[in-house]
């Protein structure tokens, strides 16, 4: 998972390309570097962050460059190792994200007929396989260089003296933005938003040509024309504008991305895309698949649709999923990723569509891979999620998956029309929670005291519960665990005692009675419980060391405001301890490898 | 002048339930914050670099006006944690400041005519305004065109009492100069500081403006201001209206509304987006409607501020009364407008319908008494009458 952009124009380069990769930093940002077509090849990179090589770096000549940041997969993160890499003779750079898997075999080989590599990456072998086919036209040397490559890539290639860039990608997301007299590659809009909004996506296996007046695409060796997208995302969106951090402005917007998301799916509770054209395959089961987040979101899913609909939901994680025999041949599939790009839900799409499945995406990047690969994709409406940890993109997928069970329920039309009441004043609600969040504050600082929390949940809200586990490790360190509440005695119990505080998500639901035994049950132990619990409900206030009360939503609804209060009660741990909460340590915030 | 300083930090305690989750400035009306049309002016009259004092609730302003990008302009944001007086908010925004700036207040409405004068002047300077009855603090006094008292102390300290007639008022619009802040840290208020200035020898000349220059003090205000916003919509539909559908005067529709069959719309009226009207309904000027709000048929609003994702019932009237976002009504409502007495500081006679806080939700054939100001997330059984003011969360059962 790397972040790479590359610039062309009437400019200086530099100061484009640390913007541009400044705000590719949630991709990985463990290293990174530029490499700047003037006087020859300058080439300046390091185990910083962007920020860091601005201060360091002089002011390059040349208006041509790339710049890459990295989040290493293959060789540690090292000056050495960072992008952009050079052939032997300096005169060509390459930025890469992507895994070569057969760049042993052809760094051997490449050695062998006397190239000499520098670093541990893989990368390194594209800049030798280029300087090798290279007879005077990049294009065709870059070209011949990916026919020897086995794997994934997204890159951009600059020659010295040459006023191109040749971009290319397989398997891991580029674009291309359109400028006035200036044009950009980048691995994702907001890269180039404060530059342009006019951007081309590119295909598998494309191969373009940029010059700072226009772009020229070929497929197979032949011309094509791809078609020009106007991005209606601000870069203003992109930016913090007051708050300390992305995370608590993407809590913030909430409310927003939950209205726009429903006032984007229409009026009325009517199918928005073709499902029954999916239902054709005729089974009556449905599968999910997801990483992370979306997987939770994912199980949340399967309470609604199981409700709503009234058929069996498996959900599974991509990431083991493709490791398993069966597929469920011929089921109705949901996949989700809130970026589309993530590897193995994407590899997970691929083996379903093979084995005869129609695949759902549910996905918030318009014109990611997944949505180019899927036989449909939902939208959700979150705008562009900076901080590593998925808040709005979470709260974006649930409502979808609402808004789909709700369009194919079988449920009555006046339970219906009540869902759909309880769902267009959801903003509101979730609102109601930022709005009281003093409270859940002064939780979070308590939590941040303490090195061992479990989160315990049942029904519809233990999902929930392993969201909030989630969220707090990822951003705060502190380990968590969600749990199914019931679960607890099967053995974390002899881990229970007065340093480990446990959060509780009470739901008024079948499973109310049986969270309040578990209550009890681990108060007799002496651990700590802060509780989540409607307003109004007094009952667990005598148990619980502490109350956190969210609005009344009904039962379905209840995991939305939940997860508010548990994002927020990471946010202030993570606040407290003083933790870097957008960018957390050791991760990025797609995984776009498997 | 290219710099403006907006104080938008504070809370207008009179202005309860409506200002309990927001600031002053983020009352909405027609879609937009107070706060809104006042950037939107100062970009008219060319001024792009605004420094925005916020405090009370800031994160809603943040959401609102992100990085001012939207509005054509650059905003930074300065924090007042504390809200000790607008001499405080000013001396925050210290480092902030060129040499010379505007000062205006982020919660009044002010039009870009208004401040076209006083954009283009040079420091020190005071927008004043003819008002009828204003409160004694505001009334200046002026002599050759310059201020010789920007405020007049109290007669009683914490009381604040009207000056009966047509009198100048200090607008809180001020063009000031970086000399200034000097005497900002001993009075609480800018006014007041004024007053050393010119006490010391400083002259401050003052401004006159006849254009709209709204203030929102208590609850009811809310509508005059939507009046006044309501009298520059422009006429757009967007999203889908159905056939016999009429609409008459200045009405606009955003899109992905739809109107139904047979709702007849009279303008001024602004829609926002995603909503659903109809059929049958009618909806009378003025009013202002937000975001992803359902009016179920039968349904008449006149002269009435709907905030976003609100929903109104079938068979429901509602007249001069102002619904704040989040409300569920269930149907039948009768919110009538009548003159009645209110007591916020004092004792007001105003005509006037329902003032429901946000979150509310009302069952089926609620009577809501004129005048009647409900809190925040009230809930209200079915066949219920409701009057006088409750507080947040109650229940009427």
């Amino acid at each position: 998972m790397c972040g790479i952009v590359g610039y062309i124009g009437n400019k200086p380069a530099q100061p484009v390309l640390f913007k541009c990769l400044a705000r590719l930093e949630y991709r990985g940002y463990d290293s990174c570097g530029i490499a700047v077509a003037g006087n020859g090849i300058d080439l300046q990179k390091d185990r910083l962050r962007v920020g860091e090589l601005v201060k360091k770096v002089p002011l390059l000549e040349g208006m041509t460059g790339v710049g890459h940041t990295r989040w290493a997969t293959c060789g540690e993160p090292s000056a050495a190792n960072a992008h952009p890499h050079l052939d032997c003779s300096g005169c060509i750079a390459v930025v890469h994200n992507g895994i070569i898997s057969n760049f042993q075999e052809l760094q051997q080989q490449l050695t062998d007929e006397g190239h000499h590599f520098l670093s541990q990456t893989d990368t390194e072998v594209l800049p030798h396989l280029i300087e090798k086919y290279y007879q005077g036209n990049l294009e065709e040397a870059v070209a011949a260089a990916l026919k020897d490559i086995e794997g994934s890539y997204a890159i951009v290639v600059l020659r010295e003296g040459e006023s191109k860039l040749v971009v290319a990608r397989k398997d891991s997301p580029l674009i291309v933005g359109i400028g006035d007299q200036e044009n950009f590659a980048a691995s994702d809009v907001p890269a180039i938003l404060d530059y342009t909004n006019r951007v081309v996506y590119l295909e598998e296996e494309d191969i373009g040509v940029i010059t700072n007046s226009g772009i020229e695409i070929r497929q197979n060796g032949s011309v094509i024309r791809r078609k020009e997208h106007k991005i209606p995302w601000s870069v203003d969106e992109a930016q913090k504008a007051g708050y300390e951090h992305f995370m608590l402005k993407e809590i913030h917007e909430q409310p927003r991305v939950i209205r726009d998301t429903l006032i984007g799916y229409g009026h009325e509770i009517a199918p928005i895309i073709d499902l029954e054209s999916m239902r054709d395959t005729g089974t009556e089961a449905m599968l999910f698949v997801a990483c992370g987040t979306s997987y939770h979101a994912g199980l949340v899913g399967k309470c609604i649709f199981e409700e709503l609909l009234g058929i069996p939901v498996r959900v599974e994680l991509a990431s083991e999923f493709n490791y398993y025999p069966q597929t469920l041949a011929k089921t109705m599939s949901i996949v989700i990723t809130q970026s589309g790009e993530t590897a193995d839900t994407i590899k997970a799409t691929r083996r379903l569509q093979e084995k005869g499945c129609h695949v759902l995406a549910i996905t918030n990047v318009v014109g990611s891979t997944i949505s180019r690969i899927a036989d449909l994709t939902l939208y959700t409406q979150a705008g562009p999620e900076i901080s590593v940890a998925s808040t709005k993109s979470f709260i974006a997928e649930l409502v979808a998956l609402y808004w789909l069970a709700m369009s194919y329920s079988i449920a009555d039309i006046k339970r219906l029309a009540d869902m759909l009441m309880t769902l267009r004043q959801l903003p509101n609600t979730v609102q109601q929670v930022l709005d009281n969040k003093s409270g859940i504050k002064q939780c979070g600082e308590y939590l941040a005291g303490y090195d061992n929390i479990f989160f315990i949940g049942r029904g519809i809200n233990y999902p929930v519960a392993l969201e909030g586990a989630l969220k707090l490790k990822e951003i705060s360190y502190i380990h968590a665990e969600g749990y199914a509440a019931g679960e607890l005695k099967h053995g974390p119990f002899a881990l229970l005692d007065k340093d480990t505080p446990v959060v509780a998500v009470v739901a008024k639901d079948n499973t109310y009675e049986a969270m309040l035994n578990n209550i009890r049950e681990i108060k007799t132990r002496g651990a700590p419980v802060i509780a989540l619990v409607e307003n109004g409900d007094e009952s667990v206030g005598e148990m619980a060391d502490f109350v956190i009360s969210v609005p009344k939503v009904g039962l379905i609804f209840s995991p939305i405001v939940n997860s508010v209060v548990l994002q927020l009660l990471a946010y202030y741990a993570a606040e407290k301890r003083g933790c870097p909460i957008d960018f957390p340590r050791n991760l990025a915030k797609s995984v776009t490898v498997e | 002048m290219k710099q403006a300083v907006i104080l938008a930090a504070g809370e207008g305690r009179r202005l309860r339930p409506f200002t309990v989750n927001k600031p002053k400035a983020m009352i909405s009306i027609a879609g937009a914050p107070i706060l809104q049309y006042v950037v939107e002016s100062l970009a008219q009259n060319g001024i792009r670099d605004i420094v925005l004092v916020v405090g009370y609730r800031k994160e809603q302003i943040f959401d609102c006006m992100g990085s001012g990008e939207q509005f054509g302009v650059d905003i930074k944001y300065v924090t007042q944690e504390r809200q000790l007086g607008t001499t405080h908010a000013l001396s925050k925004a210290k480092a902030a400041v060129n040499d010379e700036f505007l000062v205006l207040p982020g919660d009044k409405l002010i039009e870009a005519d208004t401040i076209a004068q006083i954009a283009a002047a040079r420091p020190e300077a005071i927008l004043v305004k003819k008002m009828e009855d204003p409160f004694r603090s505001a009334v200046v006094t002026i002599e050759n065109g310059m201020i010789k008292e920007a405020t007049r102390p109290e007669r009683r300290v914490s009381t604040q009492s009207r000056e009966p007639g047509i009198q100048i008022v200090n607008t809180g619009i001020y063009c000031l100069s970086r000399a200034i802040l000097d005497y900002l840290k001993d009075e609480p208020s800018i006014p007041a500081a004024l007053n050393s200035v010119i006490a010391d020898g400083g002259k401050i000349r003052a401004l006159e403006t006849a254009s709209t220059w709204l203030d929102v003090v208590y609850p009811w205000d809310i509508l005059s201001l939507n009046g006044a916003v309501l009298r520059r919509v422009q006429g757009q539909l967007g999203g889908i209206i159905e056939t016999g559908v009429t609409i008459k005067g200045l009405v606009s529709v955003d899109e992905n509304t739809i109107i139904k069959s047979n709702c007849y719309i009279a303008g001024p009226v602004v829609i926002g987006r995603g909503c659903e009207i109809g059929p049958n309904v009618c909806i009378l000027p003025a009013t202002s409607i937000g975001d992803n709000v359902v009016i179920a048929p039968f349904t008449e609003v006149e002269n009435s501020v709907i905030g976003s994702d609100v929903s109104v019932g079938p068979g429901s009237i509602i007249q001069d009364s102002v619904i704040d976002k989040g409300c569920a009504i269930t149907g039948h409502l009768s919110a009538i407008s009548g003159e009645t007495e209110i007591k916020i500081d004092g004792y007001h006679r105003v005509k006037v319908g329902a003032m429901l806080g946000e979150g509310c939700s009302l069952g089926s054939n609620v009577v809501a008494m004129p005048g009647v100001i409900a809190g925040n997330y009230t809930q209200v059984k079915a066949l219920k009458l409701i009057s006088g003011q409750t507080p947040d969360r109650s229940l009427v059962v």
